[in-house]
């Protein structure tokens, strides 16, 4: 229930096919793949073929006759994969994270929270996609942060791509944050922060009610009229509500509040998620956490533990991954490491696969779309030099429906004007423009 | 600066060479230490591992090859090894041994978990110079950290102030090994080093707080301050003349700050520069020219690539992050291939650091990434060359490569037994050994729990 909420309604509408003439008219073929289906039952298909038509998968499978005049890719033998979705991060809006004119992911004003769209700050020549798109992530889920509030607004599931093309959906779930860094925004105590929260729900929902009414009310202490528009689709349960919370106390309480409410929630960061997984699953809660956090950083984290995502996944919980460190949004691109590492640490290949590519298009209402490699889907397709986990492999081909893309960026146009250091005809500035 | 440490090779400055620390079997003042490490290896049984390949630290592959461990020590490495009579012999089958690790930027302890108000003890941030201050002296050695560092074959640490100021203060390097102190951690006969920064972080903190404010502020700052310890370390010099006559005289005041200067002047503390920007790396150089010492590390060497050339004539190790960008602006030229396009310089140095509670968990992963960024561009590097990037490079730079760094005979025997090719992700240390003795079994559940993580419950859950 938590998932494939928007597949019916909006997300089709908003989903953009790329017009791309050259792949619309012609027919790109695969063959030789392991390829990784990533659907439900977690089949690998070796020495299999995928034909890429109009920006969908037209067929997949063993025995699949190529169409004459389709362009041949030969995977040899390698690795074939859904792009993989980031499902948190800041890409678009931090194109510098020090520069504040260069990053627009978090905001000190605190007069409007829920309100706030990441559209409106998104930056459509980022070079971070050309970036990331080179580590073969094709889709990512662009999160506000909720700066000195409680929530951050609606997000942005773009494509790994440069301009209005990027955007898949403009404004779907809300970010919310609770636990000790609730706290500290709310005057320095989590009973501050959830008293805040249900305070911001119950407003929400007033405005859902009746928007006129609460319009002309003058409560004190109230949401704004913007930020409970902005909220009422998550306070009803019409959206997905992401909350970043850590602690298992805190956990604990967050599925008090769905009881209360009627919450479509889903956990980011989680740390002491794998505590409480039984419940979890039970509520259908998907988690989004980070693989590598085993550090006690304080007493929310004291249980951080590495083996996090596979405790989770055995329990049924429904898991994905992000980092909130470095690899937040310019190394959004390390993906595969995250996912390589949870499985070092006993997580399933194929439920790890699934954390990278299904499971956030699931999240995000696109799991009809996206997510694997099913005929009919829209072709995000990898091809790999090796285990995609592997932190020595690397993507040779990226499909973004598909049309293939290239994977070169700025590091690589700088890494070749460096690489022969010696005096030439002219400076370096002339070389590899 | 590593050469007249370890080797005692000449130097070729037009000015004088300082006296060095290892000259005439005296203590040079400047190296004194009132806080002398107290570390003891952990007893330990003599033991060999066999049939394991070895990626020994200096370039070296072995496949099936045996490394014999008698008291503590490397005893000896090789194909064709006879294991002595009476120790212990640990089928490696599979499985991969190199040195112990090396984070040569590490923070744990100063910067340590949990991580708040009353812990940062990383940047004494009241002043552009701090040269004076000592990061063990803000150690916390029961930071947890040390311990998930140890679970991914972490051996040896060299820990720093922050980037702060223009001068940090003194850093430490220290063995991985839990002690109720600090002094029970460090490294014996390491040299101190110096932490300094170029570039955007001095300016942002005392911009507003009475300067430098701008990059040419920072050069006046850190000119000015040589220029004193210059004039600091004449006059000791003179008053130790004095002495050895037999004339009279009380000594100069001490300065702390410019104490650490003048033992950077006299060879005796090793300079490390977090340093993002190739050319103001090369205006460091110039400066380290026009008085007369050594720089040992650039660190977080973002743009090294840019002047790989430089840094290798010089003799400078550049330490580096695989693929971190973009955090802040002189991070933004970044390229994946940067310690690929520096090692391809001949006599150069790379160095793959951490920087990071988490990072310096899996340094194996960062060095095989960046071998494989290498490859994609053309510079094709072997596994074992990248480890060194880990291992011997990080030993060079922090002045203890005589100890450790190598699978050498005599060495210390700081040990990784992996369970699979450490260039894998999914390779992890089934043992490890410091100065011979087993500090963490991933199969046999030796490892060491810190106080804070200690009868907490949560912690019983994980």
């Amino acid at each position: 229930m938590t998932m494939l909420r928007t597949i019916l309604t909006s997300a089709l509408a908003a989903i953009s096919v790329l017009s791309m003439a050259s792949a619309q008219e012609g027919i790109v073929a695969i063959t030789n793949g392991e390829l990784h289906m990533t659907s439900p039952d977690g089949d690998v298909i070796l020495d299999g073929t995928i034909l890429m038509r109009n920006g969908r998968i037209a067929a997949v499978g063993r025995d699949i006759d190529i169409p004459a005049g389709a362009q041949v890719i030969d995977a040899g033998g390698n690795p074939v994969t859904p792009g993989f979705f980031a499902s948190q991060s800041g890409i678009g809006l931090t194109e510098i994270g020090a520069v504040q004119e260069a990053n627009d992911v978090s905001t000190d004003n605190d007069s409007l929270s829920a309100a706030l769209r990441a559209i409106d700050g998104f930056n459509y020549d980022s070079s971070v996609f050309d970036i990331t798109r080179a580590g073969g992530i094709t889709r990512a889920y662009v999160a506000p942060n909720a700066g000195e509030t409680l929530f951050g607004g609606c997000g942005v599931v773009i494509a790994m791509v440069r301009g209005t093309e990027a955007i898949t959906e403009e404004c779907i779930g809300q970010t919310a944050v609770l636990g000790e860094s609730a706290a500290r925004r709310t005057g320095g105590s989590r009973q501050a922060a959830f008293a805040t929260f249900r305070r911001a729900l119950d407003d929400a929902i007033l405005y859902d009610q009746d928007p006129d009414a609460y319009a002309e009310s003058d409560h004190h202490n109230r949401l704004s009229v913007e930020d409970a528009r902005g909220l009422a689709p998550a306070a009803t349960g019409e959206e997905l509500l992401l909350i970043r919370v850590e602690g298992a106390s805190d956990i604990r309480r967050v599925l008090d509040l769905q009881e209360q409410y009627d919450l479509d929630l889903v956990l980011v960061g989680a740390t002491e998620a794998y505590r409480l997984a039984d419940e979890l699953a039970e509520a259908g809660i998907p988690v989004i956490v980070n693989p590598l956090s085993n550090l006690p950083s304080n007493f929310e984290q004291m249980g951080a533990t590495l083996t996090n995502a596979a405790r989770l996944a055995e329990a049924g919980v429904t898991v994905s991954f992000f980092d909130d460190g470095i690899g937040y949004t310019h190394n959004a691109r390390l993906l595969p490491q995250l996912a390589g590492n949870a499985v070092a640490n006993g997580m399933t290949h194929a439920d790890a696969m699934r954390a990278v590519t299904l499971t956030p298009a699931e999240i995000f209402g696109l799991g009809r779309e996206l997510g694997t490699l099913e005929r009919g889907k829209l072709a995000d397709i990898v091809v790999w030099d090796g285990d995609p986990f592997e932190v020595t492999v690397r993507p040779t081909h990226v499909f973004i429906e598909g049309e293939e893309t290239s994977l070169e960026n700025r590091q690589t146009k700088l890494a070749e004007r460096y690489k022969d250091l010696k005096r030439a005809e002219r400076p370096l500035q002339y070389r590899n423009q | 600066m590593i050469r007249r440490l370890l080797v005692g090779a000449g130097c070729l400055g037009l000015v004088a060479c300082g006296g060095g620390s290892d000259e005439a079997g005296e203590e040079s003042i400047w190296a004194k230490d009132p806080f002398p490490s107290t570390y003891k290896p952990y007893p330990s049984e003599n033991f060999a591992i066999t049939n394991a390949t070895i990626l020994d630290g200096r370039g070296g592959r072995i496949e099936r090859g045996t490394v014999v461990i008698t008291d503590g020590e490397i005893a000896e490495v090789g194909a064709s090894v006879r294991v002595p009579r009476g120790h212990e012999e640990i089928d490696a089958e599979g499985k991969f041994v190199t040195p112990g690790i090396i984070d040569l930027h590490s923070h744990l302890g100063v910067y340590p978990s949990p991580s708040n108000a009353s812990t940062s003890d990383g940047n004494e941030a009241t002043s552009p110079n701090t040269a004076g201050v000592w990061a063990e002296h803000s150690i916390f050695p029961q930071d947890p950290g040390f311990g998930r560092a140890l679970a991914g074959g972490v051996t040896s640490l060299h820990i720093m102030p922050g980037s702060a100021n223009l001068f940090g203060g003194r850093t430490v390097t220290v063995k991985n090994v839990p002690s109720r102190t600090v002094q029970g951690m460090k490294f014996p006969n390491a040299p101190h080093g110096i932490k300094m920064a170029c570039g955007e972080n001095p300016k942002r903190v005392y911009g507003g707080r009475g300067g430098p404010g701008t990059r040419m502020g920072n050069f006046r700052g850190y000119r000015q301050a040589w220029a004193d310890a210059e004039a600091y370390k004449r006059e000791w010099d003179a008053y130790a003349s004095k002495k050895e006559n037999g004339e009279g005289g009380s000594p100069p005041r001490r300065d702390l700050d410019k104490e650490t200067l003048a033992g950077v002047l006299n060879g005796d503390i090793l300079v490390h520069m977090h340093c993002y920007r190739g050319d103001e790396m090369v205006q460091v150089l110039d400066m380290a020219e026009e008085f007369d010492y050594e720089i040992s590390t650039f660190h977080h060497a973002i743009e090294a690539y840019k002047v790989a050339d430089y840094l290798a004539e010089n003799d400078v190790c550049a330490a580096v992050w695989a693929d971190w960008w973009g955090f802040k602006l002189e991070a933004y030229d970044s390229v994946r291939a940067n310690a690929a396009l520096v090692a391809n310089q001949p006599d150069s140095c790379v160095v793959i650091h951490s920087d990071d509670p988490t990072g310096v968990q899996r340094l194996n992963q960062e060095a095989a990434k960046a071998m494989a960024d290498g490859a994609a561009i053309g510079i094709d590097i072997a596994p074992e060359q990248a480890i060194t990037w880990i291992t011997r490079n990080p030993a060079r730079a922090a002045g203890i490569l005589d100890q450790t760094g190598t699978l050498e005979e005599g060495k210390d025997a700081d040990i990784v037994l992996w369970d699979n090719d450490p260039f894998s992700v999914y390779a992890r240390p089934q043992r490890v050994y410091i100065d011979g003795a087993l500090m963490y079994d991933r199969e046999e559940g030796v490892e060491p729990v810190f106080d804070f993580e200690l009868g907490q419950s949560a912690r019983e859950d994980a």
